[in-house]
């Protein structure tokens, strides 16, 4: 930990909740990942960038593939370049350093950072389980090998790890057994305005306020595959603002313009559409 | 410190571990911890992995620190028997009324016991659970009954979670979903499934062939020639669907959620449906079986190759099968007998099975065991049986 106490407060495209400022400080002091679930849309990914905006530290994001390997997260051996230098001979690379075609990858750089940087671990339930298990041995271990050189990667700073996930399904007990946890419910109206406010400082509040009820009840409607989540209702807001034509009256007349831009599937949008025009539901 | 409180949370069912508590105790040592507020969000985030048992935490929580009155265990501890016909009738209120000879005004003031006694009088008169009779259908969309309201549940400590009443966690039990964790024989039903594989070469040459590199270097007299391979994925795709409902399947619950946690984990590409009994018109995404239907006809869009693999215990009355009818839900209504939706599935994919739960030679005794047993293979639902339904599905 850094000497002068840093603690997170929120930064100025994060609307934080208290409960969830205290579980990251908490997460920061006693060293742990902090594991954060949610549905998709609200704003885990965004909480490390305003993290590390706030604290002024360096982010790091790795972005977890189904195909991915652990070792592609730590560091890469560059056979090619190196087959290559040694046939043509006309980098600077020496050929018999074999140090030199190592690559770090995103868990490496974050280890071998000068400064103490934040993690984030981006959609961890897309790898599978062995992925999971073994990369968090590391992440406890704080060091890994380089097999090619013989070499142990110590991290020079503890780095802040973020893990984020999307699934349903629990991840293994091992994994949980070293993480803190948090699921971030979404955001009720009363959080959404705040969160819109952060996003549009001018916003009229008669707009703002029924572009909200609107967006509740849509996403209350029945049978929707894909329920729009805070990115699509901030962009809504955009499209809206951003069109002269548009009065917020018109919502009373039950007419909803640039549903396109809430509901992303075909079936959901048409499903809307249906409704509004049947029901006048708003 | 706290000892009480944790294990409270481990009679709760919250599976908590000590090493965690040693890490919530870290967070106590350094004072990060100064209110009973901080408590509470240090505590489940450090013990409680996962939203989930969230609710429950926040009751014992409410028991231990604020002295509210534990939530109503006994609930969950209902018979299969009493909680289905509680699950039926919870959905609407006036049927509920007036089957138990009561007014709705009655009803809300009884408390969950005193309802389960009547249920259970109630279960011993009945004898129409099979005559498809429409009252035992919910009203779908109608919420329960606002009985939930007068049992006290838990007090809520801070935080926006959903209250939930003993009445309401038993309720939970209908949407038996078979995700939790099951027995520990993942390992072999695994052992089973492996060979349930087919690895085909997919996506971009991007992956280093070293043996056919090294043969073309040498071949070229020492100029390099790298050769590039596709890499092998696994592209078989899955489709399980389980019969979740009905009493007849709950001894069973066990084997299938084993299958179901393996399969989940295995597949890449795993579609879970739900139906009771047998297929009528739809097949269910959810496992309560009323948000997301899914017209068989859709089917005949999937891939041919996909496996299909149905998990059931196929026993039923004849008519539910071959009557046009035959469901004993009223919404479930194609026009269509269920045996000719179960032999549109089969038409459409070449590759599927039947599991059934049940010993094999018990089999012969059930009618509609053996109609469905000419539909698709049957296999029973063991390490064998798993073994044979495999070799059948990747046979060619």
């Amino acid at each position: 930990m850094t000497s002068e106490k840093k603690s997170f407060s929120g930064a100025k495209r994060y609307v934080l909740d208290d409960e969830l400022a205290k579980i990251i400080n908490i997460s920061m002091a006693l060293e742990m990942p902090l594991l954060l679930k949610g549905e998709p849309g609200t704003g885990k990914t965004m909480l490390a960038h305003a993290i590390a905006e706030n604290l002024s530290m360096p982010l790091i994001v790795l972005n977890v593939k189904s195909s991915m390997k652990l070792i592609d997260a730590l560091y890469q051996y560059d056979t090619l370049t190196r087959l290559n230098d040694s046939r043509f001979g006309d980098s600077k690379r020496d050929v018999s350093n074999i140090e030199d075609y190592i690559k770090m990858g995103k868990i490496g750089q974050a280890f071998t950072a000068g400064e103490r940087t934040i993690l984030l671990i981006d959609e961890i339930d897309k790898a599978d389980t062995d992925f999971q298990d073994d990369m968090l041995d590391v992440l406890d271990q704080m060091e890994f090998d380089i097999i090619e050189i013989d070499k142990t990667i110590k991290a020079k700073n503890r780095p802040v790890i973020i893990i984020t996930s999307n699934a349903k399904k629990d991840l293994s007990d091992p994994f949980l057994g070293r993480c803190n946890f948090h699921h971030i419910a979404f955001p009720d109206p009363k959080m959404m305005r705040r969160i819109i406010r952060v996003h549009f400082p001018d916003i009229d509040s008669e707009l703002m306020e029924s572009a909200v009820n609107v967006f509740y009840k849509l996403r209350d409607l029945d049978g929707i595959e894909k329920r729009p989540a805070t990115r699509e209702l901030v962009n809504w807001l955009r499209a809206l603002k951003s069109d002269p034509d548009f009065k917020v009256k018109d919502f009373g007349k039950g007419d909803i313009p640039y549903l396109g831009v809430l509901f992303k599937k075909s079936q959901d949008y048409e499903r809307t559409v249906n409704t509004v025009s049947r029901k006048r539901l708003i | 410190m706290f000892i009480g409180f944790f294990y409270k949370l481990k009679e709760a069912g919250i599976p908590v571990s000590p090493t965690s508590f040693l890490t919530l105790h870290k967070a106590l040592s350094r004072g990060l911890v100064s209110s009973l507020d901080d408590f509470y969000t240090a505590s489940r985030a450090v013990l409680v992995k996962s939203e989930r048992y969230f609710d429950l935490f926040d009751q014992v929580f409410a028991h231990h620190f604020e002295g509210a009155e534990m939530p109503d265990y006994e609930g969950v501890e209902l018979d299969e028997l009493a909680r289905s016909l509680l699950d039926s009738w919870l959905k609407d209120p006036k049927t509920l009324a007036a089957a138990l000879g009561l007014t709705e005004s009655e009803i809300a003031k009884m408390t969950p016991d005193e309802l389960i006694e009547y249920f259970k009088e109630r279960l011993k008169e009945q004898k129409e659970r099979h005559d498809g009779g429409s009252r035992w259908i919910g009203t779908g969309g109608t919420s329960p009954v606002g009985h939930s309201g007068n049992h006290p549940g838990g007090m809520r400590v801070g935080g926006a979670s959903r209250n939930r009443s003993a009445v309401k966690v038993a309720m939970e039990r209908r949407y038996r979903d078979y995700s939790l964790d099951g027995p520990l024989t993942q390992a072999m039903v695994g052992e089973a499934l492996k060979r349930l594989r087919n690895m085909i070469p997919a996506g971009p040459k991007d992956r280093v062939n070293v043996d056919k590199t090294i043969y073309q270097t040498m071949k070229n007299a020492g100029e390099i020639e790298i050769v590039f391979d596709r890499i092998l994925k696994d592209r078989l795709k899955v489709v399980i669907a389980i019969d979740n409902g009905g009493w007849s399947m709950d001894p069973y619950v066990h084997v299938v959620q084993t299958l179901f946690d393996y399969a989940r984990a295995q597949f890449k590409d795993l579609k879970t449906y739900f139906f009771h009994n047998t297929v009528y018109g739809t097949l269910w995404q959810d496992p309560s079986r009323y948000k997301k239907p899914q017209k068989i006809d859709d089917f005949a869009r999937f891939d041919p190759e996909t496996r299909l693999v149905l998990v059931g215990d196929a026993s039923m009355a004849p008519y539910e099968l071959m009557a046009t009818d035959g469901s004993i839900h009223i919404e479930e209504r194609s026009g269509k007998p269920s045996i000719e939706c179960l032999k549109f599935l089969a038409r459409n994919f070449r590759h599927s099975v039947w599991l059934n739960p049940m010993q094999s030679n018990m089999w012969g005794y059930t009618q509609s065991i053996s109609a469905i047993g000419r539909i698709f293979p049957m296999f029973e639902l063991s390490i064998d049986g798993l073994e044979k339904a495999v070799a059948h599905l990747m046979a060619k």
